[in-house]
């Protein structure tokens, strides 16, 4: 229990005051004036700075002690230092989208009672992957420890690692199978796994137990801790040379200091006002082999955003209008919707001075209760939330660009993340051992456009900003498969004036194994899940699995005959059906199915971004370098943006420009023919609407919607000019 | 202060400053003085006088039109009252079937057209593609912005603008 001169409940009643405050003055703990920072403004930025070097230096550290590639090759980690209510004064890089999430474990303990039982004392480590106390998922284990100087508890080190395999009914972490909460895997709530510096050797045990490849969790664990450690004694050293009292205050005015950076960097930098945006996921599971029949097997999710921005420089979003939370894997929690909101803005606004919970707490979030972003039922499954996570703030990201282009600062106006679709696996290794694994490669999507430049092409996921695939080599070592080939996929950027960041494919080769589990998520084939600005279209849908089993490739190697190293550029016929020999199976959706052996190859595509402006306004001497490099086709050149192309004597593209400006004129004159007024649509489309002329999933998401939100039928009613309830027949 | 002339904000506004120039102002602090070299440089392109209030897409904008303040394609053509969503003014193309999906995606798999549909938002008159909905069919059509331009110009750029008979 807390000695001096805290007493069993201060925590709480800190923590209560502390928002009690905040209510009252609009500033964080009360503190309306920044006098330490008016004092010594150099002390200040130098102390910060400071903070922010010790949870880099942390992080750093702690990645060579991980045995997963995913913490060491690509960075699944983040630290942060937090007050000891458990808001964040200072982080590190890396997943910084669990910065608040761990904010939140941190109170609800305090909330909780942990004074009490179980205790919270010097040299203790708590651990939570539950996401309705504070996380995103369950494969996101995160470990804080209190920070006590003089007897008194006065801050929290808290880090985080993306566990590789979290113990579900389907291998690795991102657990697609799970439908209820009780078959995501090994679940630690806000519990106490360690003291005095140390984890608690029957904790160790449960997890090795309960988990396909151990190894991952438990040196994460050492990791985290090791971390904590270090920032802990850090932050100790610099209260010695500081004193307490100066610290105290200090790191207040630091999380104040960020709120106002935020409410400023908003009015700097943006236009108040209403903006609206939406995507959409598909969810289709039908016939693939362990859903249990808890619910319809194909969804169609819908995600509206309704973003303000007020005077003051407040950003508001509403999720009102989407769907119910679902029995699936991808439904998410406050917590994560938090965490998705903060790790944006650090990105897209925050990417200078103070990122703490200062710029959390200069926004707010609707989510309406029952719907995916903030379930009525605890037992609701987010073992895949990232699957509605990305798109959704995806969107966020394009109304912050629409924001942007208005005020100016196009260079900053980021068409957004999209989903990256995860591969998971398991059973048994190349070494003929237990395994289970998350490959992180697909940390390296293509993202979506800037209004000045094209997207990044397989660099950058929205989840983390520092995107890295990792090595083949590393990967190899810890999975039974090999690479046959790791290639551009032309065309998979968004099109526009500047056109989306591209994906990648992958290809494999099971071997030495004779039972490999393959499993994705975050595998929206049916729709698309992201989008595209003014005028940019969207990036292509997920692609479709496909695999041959029982394959001739080691016949084909041995002769020296041509294998095949990616699908091609024909969606009719793949280079695999042109290549190999065996049992082909094309898979729309996750991914589940039977085992894998040695002989199987194996591809999956990831994501590109969305684009943005005007097709016909693509630079076509850049589009004739594309398509040299692979990251458009010819028939894409000319077909979308109307670039005509040449060839050099060596065979290479050459932008024919006048036969392009030609040809684009024909083009927009065509598009001219074909289109039609709006009104005119509109009232040919409302028929279909009356009728309620749909697919059953689109009639199910509009009744889920319609039930769920008065706000989603009074605007359809209004738009359509019917009556929504009675048409899709909600009582 | 940071500042960039307006040369410089022309280059980079339509993708032609150099990259090492664009990463620097990207690192750099932000220059307060944008907002209206930026609409200058925009008066300068289009080719008509009405002066430009808020930029709302890469080639729309609002602008005042006499007593009017409508949203307008950089072409000329009006699509009326600002307040209003544009969109129910502009021609239309609708993909819907999997031929249509095809013309844009030629190397990829498709969305099923039963659960989505591409919908494109052109200028009547000189047929730029203002904006692309990738929706559900019968998703009602977006209002993508509601500006709160009063305030935009009173409270944060402190120039109020001059009181509007019409259109806000």
């Amino acid at each position: 229990m807390l000695d001096k001169p805290a007493s069993a409940l201060r925590i709480r009643e800190r923590l209560i005051e502390s928002e009690r405050l905040m209510e009252g003055t609009g500033c964080y703990d009360g503190i309306t004036e920044l006098s330490l920072r008016n004092q010594d403004p150099l002390k200040f930025e130098t102390l910060h700075t400071k903070l922010r070097a010790y949870c880099v230096s942390a992080r750093e550290m702690a990645r060579r002690i991980s045995a997963s590639p995913g913490v060491r090759e690509v960075g699944e980690m983040v630290v942060a230092i937090y007050t000891p209510e458990g808001d964040a004064i200072a982080l590190s890089n890396g997943i910084m989208v669990h910065v608040h999430t761990m904010s939140r474990f941190i109170k609800w303990m305090i909330r909780n009672g942990y004074e009490e039982n179980p205790q919270i004392n010097d040299g203790d480590i708590f651990a939570n992957n539950d996401a309705f106390i504070g996380t995103v998922q369950v494969p996101d284990v995160m470990d804080v420890m209190p920070i006590f100087h003089s007897g008194k508890l006065v801050g929290w080190a808290g880090a985080v690692c993306h566990e590789l395999e979290a113990g579900g009914i389907t291998p690795g972490g991102d657990v697609a199978l799970a439908q209820e909460r009780f078959t995501e895997g090994l679940f630690v709530c806000a519990e106490k796994v360690g003291q005095n510096d140390e984890l608690r050797r029957d904790y160790v045990i449960r997890c090795e137990r309960n988990l396909r490849m151990p190894i991952y969790w438990v040196l994460d664990e050492k990791a985290k801790v090791a971390s904590c450690i270090d920032m802990r004694e850090s932050v100790k050293a610099l209260i010695d040379e500081i004193g307490l009292d100066y610290w105290m205050q200090v790191s207040k005015e630091f999380i104040e200091e960020g709120r106002r950076a935020q409410l400023a960097r908003a009015r700097q930098l943006t236009v108040p006002g209403i903006y609206r945006g939406h995507t959409f996921y598909g969810h289709v599971t039908a016939g693939k082999p362990g859903y249990q029949p808890l619910g319809d097997p194909d969804w169609l999710y819908n995600m509206p955003i309704e973003m303000q921005i007020t005077s003051d420089g407040k950003i508001i979003m509403d999720f009102e209008g989407t769907q119910p939370w679902g029995y699936h894997s991808m439904n998410c929690t406050p917590a994560g919707m938090d965490g998705g909101m903060f790790v944006t803005l650090t990105q897209t606004m925050n990417f200078e001075g103070f990122v703490n919970d200062g710029a959390w707490m200069a926004t707010e979030l609707k989510l309406p209760k029952g719907t995916w972003t903030n379930p009525d039922s605890e037992m609701a499954a987010t073992a895949t939330s990232w699957a509605l996570l990305l798109p959704a703030y995806g969107v966020f990201q394009r109304l912050l660009a629409r924001s942007l282009v208005a005020r100016g600062f196009v260079e900053e106006a980021f068409v957004g993340q999209v989903n990256s679709p995860m591969i998971e696996m398991g059973g048994t290794s190349q070494y003929g051992t237990l395994f289970g694994m998350a490959h992180f490669e697909c940390a390296a999507a293509g993202s979506g456009a800037i209004a000045i430049k094209d997207g990044l092409d397989t660099a950058y996921v929205g989840w983390n900003p520092e995107s890295d695939m990792g090595n083949i080599e590393i990967w190899e070592q810890n999975m039974p498969m090999l690479y046959i080939g790791r290639s551009i996929v032309p065309n998979s950027g968004g099109a526009g004036k500047y056109r989306g960041g591209c994906a990648f494919l992958s290809t494999w080769l099971v071997s030495k194994t004779d039972h490999l589990r393959l499993v994705t998520s975050e595998h929206s084939s049916r729709v698309f899940d992201n989008g595209g600005l003014c005028g940019g279209y969207p990036a292509p849908t997920c692609q479709k699995h496909r695999a041959v089993r029982d394959t001739n490739i080691f016949e084909l190697a041995e002769k020296g005959a041509p294998l095949a190293h990616h699908t091609g550029t024909n969606p009719y016929r793949s280079e695999l059906e042109v290549r190999l020999e065996g049992k082909h199976v094309t898979v729309e959706g996750p991914y589940i199915t039977a085992p894998h052996k040695t002989g199987d190859v194996f591809t999956h595509s990831y994501n590109g971004g969305g684009g943005y402006g005007d097709v016909l306004e693509r630079d076509p001497v850049k589009t004739a370098w594309d398509v040299e490099n692979g990251f458009l086709t010819r028939e894409a050149a000319q077909g979308i943006f109307g670039i005509v192309l040449d060839e050099d004597e060596e065979g290479f593209p050459v932008a024919n420009l006048d036969a392009t400006k030609r040809h684009r004129v024909e083009m927009r004159a065509q598009r001219l023919a074909r289109a039609r007024p709006v009104s005119e649509w509109v009232a040919k489309e409302r028929e279909r609407v009356k009728a309620a002329d749909f697919a059953p999933e689109v009639k199910k998401m509009y009744a889920s919607a319609i039930k769920l939100s008065a706000r989603f039928t009074r605007d359809f009613s209004a738009f359509w000019d019917v009556d929504a309830k009675s048409t899709f027949g909600v009582e | 202060m940071t500042s960039y002339s307006k040369e410089v904000i022309a280059d980079l506004v339509a993708g032609t400053l150099p990259w090492p120039q664009t990463r620097r102002i990207m690192s750099a602090y932000k220059d307060d003085d944008r907002f209206f070299k930026y609409v200058a440089v925009l008066q300068d392109r289009v080719g008509w006088e009405e002066p430009i209030l808020l930029p709302v897409g890469d080639h729309l904008f609002i602008c005042q039109s006499g007593d009017e303040r409508v949203t307008k394609c950089e072409c000329g053509h009006s699509f009326g009252d600002y307040r209003k969503n544009w969109k129910l003014k502009a021609s239309i193309i609708v993909r819907d079937t999997e031929e249509l999906l095809r013309e844009i995606y030629p190397n990829s798999d498709l969305p099923d057209p039963e659960w989505m549909e591409i919908r494109e938002f052109i200028c009547p008159e000189c047929g730029t593609l203002h904006e692309v909905e990738a929706a559900a069919p019968g998703y009602p059509i977006v209002h993508d912005f509601e500006p709160d331009l009063e305030g935009f110009y009173r409270d944060w750029l402190g120039k109020p603008l001059e009181p509007s008979s019409k259109g806000g």
